[in-house]
């Protein structure tokens, strides 16, 4: 029993990896343009489909096919920021909520008229590793090394370039930035490309862990919301630490109770998190 | 219409409007448009009450919870304990209202407001989705449980028609149109006002923050409760995603900013917009691809909320407000 949990613990630190990056991107959007993305898991979902799509149906090779994802998840966040986000910024917060929420109902549904409701993968064995006596997929641990990879990427991108550093400026005070000379708007067009690229990517690392279906989105915006929440909205690093407890912790005890519990428990943490410490663990209080 | 209650004019077609809707079902050319119109009512009826909150800066996102915990309660207790819907719908309101309790408490003792206060009911939505999932052995599941069907029995808030269900679902949104008349003239309105505009400063001038707040989220809670138990009881199908969880708990304050949450018709003029264009889309596109009219209805659900953000019947109101005034100027030079 000790082993099984100790293997789910790993399990869970891997799947911290991916999420970590999920959630990025959502932090990142709230920081800059102070706007809760709700269809953010959606994306993901579109991500897999595209991905699939192209190497199953075009018969791409899996890496072309995977960066063309990107790319497109790049645009249509370019494309949310333009049509729906950019025309709501001034509008109560309820309706910008309201207004990604029937994104949601979009996305879901497009998939569903494209490729239906059945669950669509593309069958990739990677080995399974045996190290001491625990046991870790393949896939896991390459997704984990790739998210890796990109969030270091990332910490190199917002902290070494021009860009980044007006992308930093813009999340601290939207005003004063204005006066030295960077212009709001574009800051959140590319934040919110960005953000859209970001899916993709983990789209294409979820690829071999998972099989899409229409409805794949929202368990994964949830999911993001309670890491963001945990570490603070707007704090990347909080976000970083949040997620590697919510991965834990939900594998931990998904093997010693059901999925649907490991749900609830997460949601728990995530609504005393909100009433005792609404900063999160890192984050600082006020919008 | 704002002042339909207050005028004379206004009171006379208010009679006739309702003279119209009482006698709908008995000259309805199809019990289709019945059946439709008695959604209209229980869902005006639920964003109606949500809007008690929403309108003072309360914005739930998480409604699907009293809803889902009064229908089920009810449900169960007349499935396993033959206890009346009657009687069993107090229990599930009562129900509602103690988690409303809780939570409210919880929130206001810590100060939760705005943009953490939705997120907070967000959650508990869905978290009482899948405790309904979870505790399958009773609830059924994902799948979902039936009514035990007993033919027409009105002890049992079962009817042979479906103009009954118009009936009543009618008579409780009257009712919940009436007490947000009351709610209105009364003191609490003014101090929620208070509140809703700024918190602190309510509070110096000795408004009681948490027990305005505490009082109107339990009332909405307990009649969201009741709303559920009406939906149960005309559906006679419980579902976790149809009754609690994001998309039911996201779909009620659609309702009611589409309407316009700030304004007693608004809720109302909002869900009739909305359950009429679904269906509407549903009938002239559902059949040749499934899915297709869910997209143009979200398509429709992001237009609207960017062109009309005060709701379609708020921004009625405003251009007429508009125009009066207008009027009135001109009158003085």
């Amino acid at each position: 029993m000790l082993e099984q949990i100790l293997n789910a613990a790993l399990n869970g630190i891997l799947l911290g990896g991916v999420l970590a990056l999920l959630a990025f991107g959502l932090n990142l959007i709230f920081g800059v343009v102070k706007i809760i993305h709700m269809a953010y898991g959606q994306f993901v979902m579109l991500g897999l489909y595209l991905i699939y799509a192209l190497t199953m149906q075009l018969h791409l090779p899996l890496v072309l096919s995977a960066s063309i994802a990107v790319f497109a998840m790049a645009i249509l966040g370019l494309l949310t920021q333009l049509l729906v986000i950019g025309p709501l910024l001034g509008a109560p917060r309820l309706n910008q909520l309201l207004a990604l929420a029937g994104l949601i109902i979009v996305f879901e549904n497009l998939a569903m008229v494209i490729w239906g409701a059945d669950y669509r993968g593309i069958p990739l064995y990677l080995p399974i590793l045996k190290i001491a006596n625990f046991y870790i997929r393949g896939s896991c641990l390459f997704a984990f090394l790739g998210a890796l990879i990109t969030l270091g990427l990332l910490y190199l991108f917002l902290n070494k370039t021009y860009i980044g550093l007006a992308i930093r400026a813009t999340a601290q005070d939207t005003e004063i930035v204005k006066l030295m000379g960077v212009n709001p708007r574009s800051v959140y067009f590319i934040t919110l490309a960005a953000g859209g690229a970001l899916t993709g990517i983990v789209a294409a690392f979820f690829t071999p862990i998972y099989t899409v279906h229409p409805h794949f989105g929202s368990s994964f915006t949830i999911m993001a919301f309670i890491i963001v929440v945990l570490g603070g909205m707007g704090n990347l690093l909080g976000g970083f630490i949040g997620a590697f407890i919510i991965g834990v912790v939900t594998s931990v005890s998904a093997v010693l109770t059901t999925t649907e519990v490991a749900d609830i428990i997460a949601l728990v943490i995530f609504i005393l998190v909100m009433l005792v410490r609404p900063q999160g663990l890192l984050g600082t209080r006020g919008i | 219409m704002a002042s339909l209650l207050d005028s004379k004019k206004g009171l006379i077609s208010l009679i006739l409007i309702l003279a119209c809707l009482i006698l709908f079902p008995l000259f309805a050319p199809s019990p289709y448009l019945v059946h439709i119109i008695t959604l209209i009512f229980i869902w005006s009826y639920v964003s109606t009450v949500w809007s008690y909150m929403g309108r003072f800066g309360l914005v739930s996102l998480g409604h699907g919870a009293f809803l889902g915990t009064g229908a089920y309660v009810t449900a169960l207790l007349f499935n396993f304990l033959n206890l009346t819907p009657w009687i069993g719908m107090l229990i599930g309101a009562s129900a509602a209202a103690l988690f409303a309790a809780v939570l409210g408490y919880a929130c206001f003792r810590f100060g939760i407001i705005g943009d953490y206060f939705a997120l907070v009911t967000l959650a508990v939505g869905e978290l009482v989705a899948l405790s309904i999932i979870a505790l399958r052995d009773i609830t059924g599941g994902s799948l979902g449980f039936t009514l035990r069907s007993l033919g027409n029995s009105p002890l049992y808030f079962q009817f042979g028609g479906k103009a009954y269900f118009y009936y009543i679902s009618l008579i409780f949104l009257l009712f919940a149109l009436y007490l947000w008349k009351k709610i209105d003239k009364s003191k609490m309105q003014k101090a929620l006002m208070a509140i809703g505009e700024d918190e602190v400063a309510a509070s110096s001038v000795g408004v009681g923050i948490i027990k305005y707040k505490m009082a109107i989220t339990i009332t909405s809670a307990s009649l969201t409760g009741i709303g559920g138990v009406l939906y149960a009881q005309y559906i006679t199908y419980l579902n976790p995603h149809t009754l609690s969880g994001v998309g039911v708990s996201l779909a009620i304050p659609f309702k009611a900013i589409l309407g316009g949450m700030f304004n007693l018709w608004g809720p109302t003029i909002g869900t009739a917009m909305i359950l009429s264009l679904e269906e509407y889309i549903r009938v002239s596109y559902g059949t040749k691809f499934i899915g297709v009219s869910e997209v143009v209805y979200g398509l429709a659900l992001i237009t609207l909320i960017i062109f009309l953000p005060k709701g379609l019947y708020g921004t009625i109101v405003e251009v007429f407000r508009k125009k009066q005034k207008f009027k009135g100027t001109k009158g003085i030079h």
